[in-house]
């Protein structure tokens, strides 16, 4: 056995193990992306970096045996900066949306893609499924949304953004929810005061996740500006007490006509688990309840929503006057989840957004790359005009229209999931113009999206070891390197047997799976 | 299709089936076609054990290899450092238009030429150098470039005609050496040669014509000496094939009374116009008892250049009349491997690569492991682009460098050594292996050799063009027939290199200065030097010196001594600015430090290195934001792209530097250079990245100002394109003599009057300037 110490801790292992399988039996994670444990080490991105104390030198550690005596460091500052830089060098070569634009704008940070690809499938339940996990009211929405999103739309720059909103609306509109099954109490409760957008939504998510939510309101009807300050033309009040009802359907105690004040506020801490204020616009003369607040509005954390009583959350206008209802309904999700941290006696961070890799505009020659997933047809209108919505064969339609950007493996990234660790920048090494991206679609399992490849040579190794008779490759060297089929043979040719192999071994989305 | 590859089929039969064959069959070809077409292939994958991943792989990865048909004769333009210190890129741009060449393309429309940029040819004194096939041109202005392809398409099938000389005459009134290094045949020798054959044979002198290897006086070239039996040798510089017949008349007497009376009439004409000084002798002849090239050879210590200019490379009795292989004698029979080992530990001598790892030791390694296989490799792949003393070593002096490696592998154990050469190197791979030959015939190579009981055979291994491939690790992956990727160290060559065996890698000067260790005794060599610094180095100096060439110096000898004594100052009268020791992996030591003593510690400490032995001198017309960037851009092309801190650590340091020397560069961008360039030279793998840091990291210490002149919109020496304007001042007298040079007719035909420039069509290509015979462009 060879001893050794990783971080002053003595541990013992088997000669020929390395350092990075040292430092992992004592529970310690290092980062690694060229590294897969049916191949030999291969020494390429270098963010298995760690600090030989005897010289102070970094060493990659996927690389190096573990000797005797050897003294590592895996966590001082200069070994972190080192994994950092790693990342963001290869970062700067990584040209790939992680999350799609869209999904990017969306202040309820919808995953529109996903929408989109249901509807288009003709699957308008599942799609009400994954727009009600980040909008509360699609229906509605649906209807009044400025559409940030489309704002962002790649598809923007080829012709004209996918109609999202409307595909949302339909979504709202036509889709059935499943019916919830029965939840799980979790014994605690929460008050929301005011039913507008923000309190309806956030009562929705705590009300699912077992949370007794009390909603208050000093309308008789829940709604907020939603049923003051819209005409009946463009949002219908049968749309928006239809959604209503499905929220409160999952169990949402509604008490309307209630006044708010001080006092009561008081007495509410006392009685509930937790608060969310959601008064909508503060004026001069508004409750402030005692919580810190600045001109435009009540103060709270901006991840968290948490006010400086630490069992009271504030959202939507409360917060900042702001015309988006998406907002509203967004941070009624958001503050959901830093409610239940904090019933859970958690930090009370908030949502985590994940780090997210862009690359900014699409550019002209990569349009037809982005088309290969899509259709060559201009954005739909409602044939019915005006403020009908789409039909569902041109929902369909429109959907199609959708380009992919969000990357296949967004949940299975190595490079995504470290970058978000080590907080890289992206832009840091942005010196000179990105390369074009291209996509290669036609095999039957996989999708290869070369300018994503970060180069670790896994695909390379792995089918020369299978011994597929084209396997993978590099073409030429250094800097423009690419991997490639040999003599430019189809991708079908080149990943045969290894093709699911290589697709789940690749360390971030270069090769990945296809949807089924 | 199969019938067509009969040829592949042969090759797979002659070298082998397996990876191992792959780049020389590579080689091999390309040699048939001049490219590699994908048929053959993909002939070759299905006929051989090799895949057709590994055969893209490693004929992408090798800078030899053309994936393109290319035109019928291939211009190569040198952008070696000293070619680009004079130019060379301006040549490069002025072929591009001459052939109208659009981006993406590099052959003319007819099919005719191929232009290509290559890292050196060797031919640093002439530079700037552009060769097509095998005429090399040296001094190249980029106006004259329409004339070079005038006079190559003129020589039409004249080269190769070589005629033959008489061998008779018992009495030898004495010889004439022509150099016969690169720089000399590239500067015309071979004319030169056929000149003194026809002379000789015409007279019918008793002459010897000699061939003498690189006599490092590389700016003189082409030389010729004349040593008669009797009285002090003549060596001719720069001599032109018409001044031949007067040179050698000069000293020698044809035999016939005719010819006899016809010379002695020439040498009246001759003396008569040398007392009157004329031009013509005056401008070439120069004697070794003068005072420049006295001491251009005088602070030198040759030792594995020993006895250059006075051995002829392959005759190998002259090498045994000189004291070669004595060493090797004494080794096999007076010596055992521990008594060589410790001699060799005791010179101090240290790996003359760059690295500067104590040779003993490194052989000691070796020789402990136990392994019935073991290989020795001399890494003669030399690819900085402003040396080229493995090459200079490997042609001139192969016995000397064959004898090292004999007493190496004798010392470690060793029976199987292989040459690495770059295929760039050809007169280089001609002779080993005609000396490996001619070793063989004699005894020193093969079986028992000289009787010792002691094997070791010699293969040569043709590199195919990659910079990484000096590194020892990427060298093995290399014969191996992988792509030269390095891999991290330990385990060290010498526990498992090439085939996962021990293996012993030294640079090719290393092994030519083992010799002499042997022969002249550790303390000999030891006491030449400084420090931890022993015996000599050889540099390539070129650059803005007055005399350049391969010099062989002292360790601890200073910048100045090499600069002023040997190089004899700066050329031109220009102010010396800095020295770029060690190429792409070293740095620029300013004219303030030309105290420092050239060894492995106190360059270090300076920011450079000794890398490979490149020295180039710049003067105050040198952009060192340029030079910077130049060498950069050189290991940013030759990173093999294996790790992260290499592959885009030097291209986003390359990025940044581009934008500093176009204009685009930012307050930041200076300490975000230094800040990544620190993080490239801890994180990459191999030497390559750890010191490809150097050139910028050591100009910024020492020239910051020049930097941040750029970033503010300004190139102090008019160097960078972007940053520059040219514009007619009132000097000008009107002599359209710029007008006919600009290729983009940027100034108008108005003779008698101030020209002007248009600045919106000016390419900035400098021509006008260097025609204008009264300083009347300005560049600012």
């Amino acid at each position: 056995m060879i001893k050794l110490k990783i971080n002053n801790k003595e541990i013992q292992v088997e000669p020929g193990t390395s350092v990075m399988q040292a430092t992992q039996q004592l529970g310690i994670d290092i980062p690694n992306l060229c590294w897969y444990d049916e191949l030999e080490h291969f020494t390429s991105c270098m963010v298995c970096m760690v600090k030989d104390q005897s010289n102070g030198k970094l060493i990659p550690s996927c690389s190096i045996k573990a000797s005797e005596g050897m003294e590592i460091i895996t966590n001082d500052t200069e070994v972190i900066e080192s994994r950092k830089t790693a990342l963001e060098l290869l970062l700067s070569e990584h040209v790939g949306d992680c999350e799609a634009p869209c999904q990017i704008a969306c202040p309820a940070h919808m995953d529109i893609p996903k929408m989109n690809r249901l509807i288009a499938a003709d699957k308008l339940d599942k799609a009400l499924a994954v727009v009600k996990k980040d909008i509360a009211l699609p229906a509605v929405l649906g209807r009044i949304c400025p559409a940030p999103c489309e704002g962002a739309c790649h598809r923007k720059n080829v012709d004209e953004p996918v109609s999202i909103c409307l595909l949302k609306r339909i979504v709202g509109d036509d889709g059935i929810e499943s019916d919830i099954s029965a939840i799980k109490k979790t014994g605690k409760k929460v008050a929301i005061i005011g039913a507008g957008p923000a309190g309806l939504a956030a009562a929705y998510y705590l009300q699912l996740k077992g949370i007794q939510v009390s909603l208050l309101d000093k309308s008789s009807k829940s709604g907020g500006l939603l049923r003051t300050k819209i005409s009946d033309e463009i949002l219908p009040k049968e749309v928006l007490d239809k959604e209503i009802e499905l929220i409160l359907k999952t169990g949402v105690e509604f008490q309307g006509g209630i006044e708010i004040n001080s006092s009561k506020f008081e007495e509410l801490k006392k009685e509930y688990d937790a608060v969310i204020v959601a008064t909508g616009t503060i004026t001069d003369d508004s409750d402030k309840f005692g919580l810190e607040s600045n001109p435009r509005g009540i103060v709270a954390d901006k991840n968290s929503y948490q006010t400086s009583e630490k069992k009271v959350f504030a959202i939507g206008n409360v917060l900042r006057n702001s015309r988006l209802a998406v907002r509203s309904v967004g941070q009624g999700k958001e503050v959901a989840f830093s409610v239940i941290q904090f019933l859970n006696e958690r930090d009370v961070k908030g949502e985590p957004r994940l780090f997210n890799s862009r690359f900014g505009r699409l550019v002209k020659d990569e349009y037809s790359e982005y088309l290969k997933e899509s259709i060559v047809v201009k954005r739909t209108w409602p044939e019915a005009g005006g403020r009908s919505g789409f039909t569902k064969e041109e929902a369909v339609s429109e959907a199609k229209r959708c380009l992919h950007c969000d990357c296949r493996a967004i949940d299975n990234c190595k490079l995504r999931d470290y970058s978000h660790e080590y907080k890289a920048d992206q832009k840091r090494f942005k010196t000179s113009k990105r390369r074009n991206i291209t996509k290669q679609l036609n095999h039957g399992s996989v999708v290869y999206e070369p300018q994503k490849c970060i180069k670790c040579g896994i695909c390379v190794r792995l089918t020369a070891r299978d011994k597929e008779q084209f396997g993978f490759t590099y073409i030429g060297r250094g800097f423009d390197v690419e991997i490639g089929v040999p003599f430019n043979k189809e991708l079908e040719e080149g990943l045969t047997e290894t093709a699911v192999k290589v697709a789940n071994a690749c360390p971030t989305g270069a090769i990945s799976l296809r949807e089924k | 299709m199969n019938n067509n590859f009969q040829y592949i089929d042969k090759l797979i039969q002659d070298k082998g089936s397996t990876k191992k064959s792959l780049i020389p069959i590579l080689q091999a070809i390309q040699k048939e076609y001049n490219y590699l077409p994908e048929e053959a292939l993909k002939y070759l994958a299905e006929k051989s054990e090799i895949t057709a991943s590994e055969i893209i792989g490693v004929a992408s990865f090798y800078s030899q290899f053309r994936m393109k048909p290319v035109g019928e004769h291939m211009i190569k333009v040198c952008v070696g450092t000293a070619c680009h210190v004079k130019g060379a890129g301006l040549v490069y741009d002025a072929f591009r238009r001459e052939f109208n060449l659009s981006e993406n393309n590099d052959t003319d429309e007819t099919g005719t030429y191929t232009l290509e940029k290559v890292a050196c040819l060797g031919c640093c004194t002439l530079a700037p150098v552009v060769q097509i096939d095998d005429t090399t041109y040296g001094h190249v202005a980029p106006d004259q470039v329409g004339q070079i392809v005038e006079d190559f398409e003129s020589l039409g099938d004249k080269k190769g005609s070589k005629k033959a000389r008489k061998a008779d005459g018992s009495k030898i009134q004495g010889e004439i050496r022509i150099g016969l290094g690169s720089c000399c045949v590239a500067s015309g020798s071979k004319e030169i040669e056929e000149e003194v054959e026809s002379v000789v044979n015409e007279s019918g002198m008793r002459v010897k014509l000699k061939h003498v290897g690189c006599v490092g006086m590389c700016h003189q070239v082409p030389l010729v000496e004349i040593v008669p039996n009797e009285g002090e040798a003549t060596l001719y510089a720069k001599v032109k094939p018409e001044d031949v017949k007067n040179i050698v008349e000069t000293h020698f007497e044809a035999p016939g009374l005719v010819t006899r009376l016809k010379n002695k009439l020439f040498n009246a004409v001759e003396t008569i116009q040398t007392d009157r000084n004329w031009e013509g002798v005056q401008r070439y002849e120069i004697s070794m008892r003068e005072k420049p090239v006295a001491s251009f050879l005088g602070k030198q210590v040759p030792i594995a250049t020993e006895f250059r200019g006075i051995i002829n490379p392959l005759d190998i009795k002259e090498y045994l009349k000189r004291g070669g292989f004595e060493s090797l004698k004494k080794v096999l029979n007076k010596m055992s491997t521990d008594q060589v080992i410790n001699e060799v530990k005791n010179s101090g001598i240290r790996g003359r690569g760059g690295g500067g790892f104590p040779t003993g030791i490194k052989w000691e390694l070796v020789k402990k492991e136990d392994s019935e296989i073991k290989y020795l490799i001399c890494n003669g792949d030399e690819g900085d682009p402003g040396a080229f003393m493995d090459r200079m070593l490997l042609e001139s002096y192969p016995y000397r460098v064959i004898e090292g490696i004999i007493i190496a592998a004798y010392a470690t154990g060793i029976h199987h050594g292989y040459f690495y050469i770059r295929a760039e190197y050809p007169l280089a791979v001609k002779r080993i292996r005609e000396a490996i030959k001619i070793c063989e015939e004699r005894n020193y190579l093969g079986e028992n050799i000289l009787g010792s009981g002691f094997n070791l055979n010699l293969q040569i291994y043709e590199g195919a063009g990659a910079f990484v491939c000096g590194e020892e690790s990427a060298l093995i992956a290399s014969i191996e027939g992988n792509r030269g990727f390095p891999r991290i160290r330990p385990p060290f060559p010498a526990e498992s290199g090439l085939w996962g065996k021990p293996t012993l890698v030294n640079n090719t000067e290393t092994f030519a200065q083992i010799s002499y260790i042997l022969r002249e005794g550790s303390e000999t060599f030891k006491n030449i030097g400084q420090g931890k610094s022993t015996g000599t180095k050889v540099f390539a100096l070129a650059g803005k010196i007055a005399r350049g060439g391969l010099i062989e110096v002292p360790m601890g000898i200073s910048i100045k001594q090499v600069i002023e004594e040997i190089g004899g100052g700066i050329a031109n009268g220009r102010k010396f600015k800095a020295v770029q020791i060690g190429g792409p992996s070293g740095g620029c030591i300013p004219a303030e430090h030309a105290d420092t003593p050239i060894n492995f510690e106190s360059l270090n400490k300076m920011g450079a290195m000794m890398g490979s032995g490149g020295l180039v001198v710049l003067d105050d017309t040198d952009c060192m934001v340029d030079i910077a960037r130049y060498f950069l851009s050189f290991t940013q092309e030759e990173s093999c792209g294996k790790c992260t801190f290499c592959r885009i650590g030097t291209k986003r340091m390359l990025d940044i530097l581009d934008n500093i020397v176009t204009g685009k560069g930012k307050p930041g961008d200076l300490d975000e250079l230094e800040h990544l360039a620190d993080w490239t030279k801890k994180g990459s793998l191999c030497g390559l990245g750890r010191t490809a840091p150097n050139p910028v990291l050591s100009t910024i210490k020492y020239f910051r100002e020049e930097y941040e002149a750029h970033i503010n919109g300004t190139c102090p020496t008019g160097k960078c394109t972007d940053l520059i304007t040219y514009s007619v001042n009132d000097e000008c007298i009107g002599c359209t003599k710029c007008v006919q040079k600009c290729p983009v007719d940027a100034i108008p035909f108005n003779p008698h009057e101030k020209h002007s420039i248009d600045t919106e069509l000016c390419i900035k290509c400098d021509a006008c300037r260097t025609a204008c015979p009264v300083d009347a462009i300005d560049v600012r």
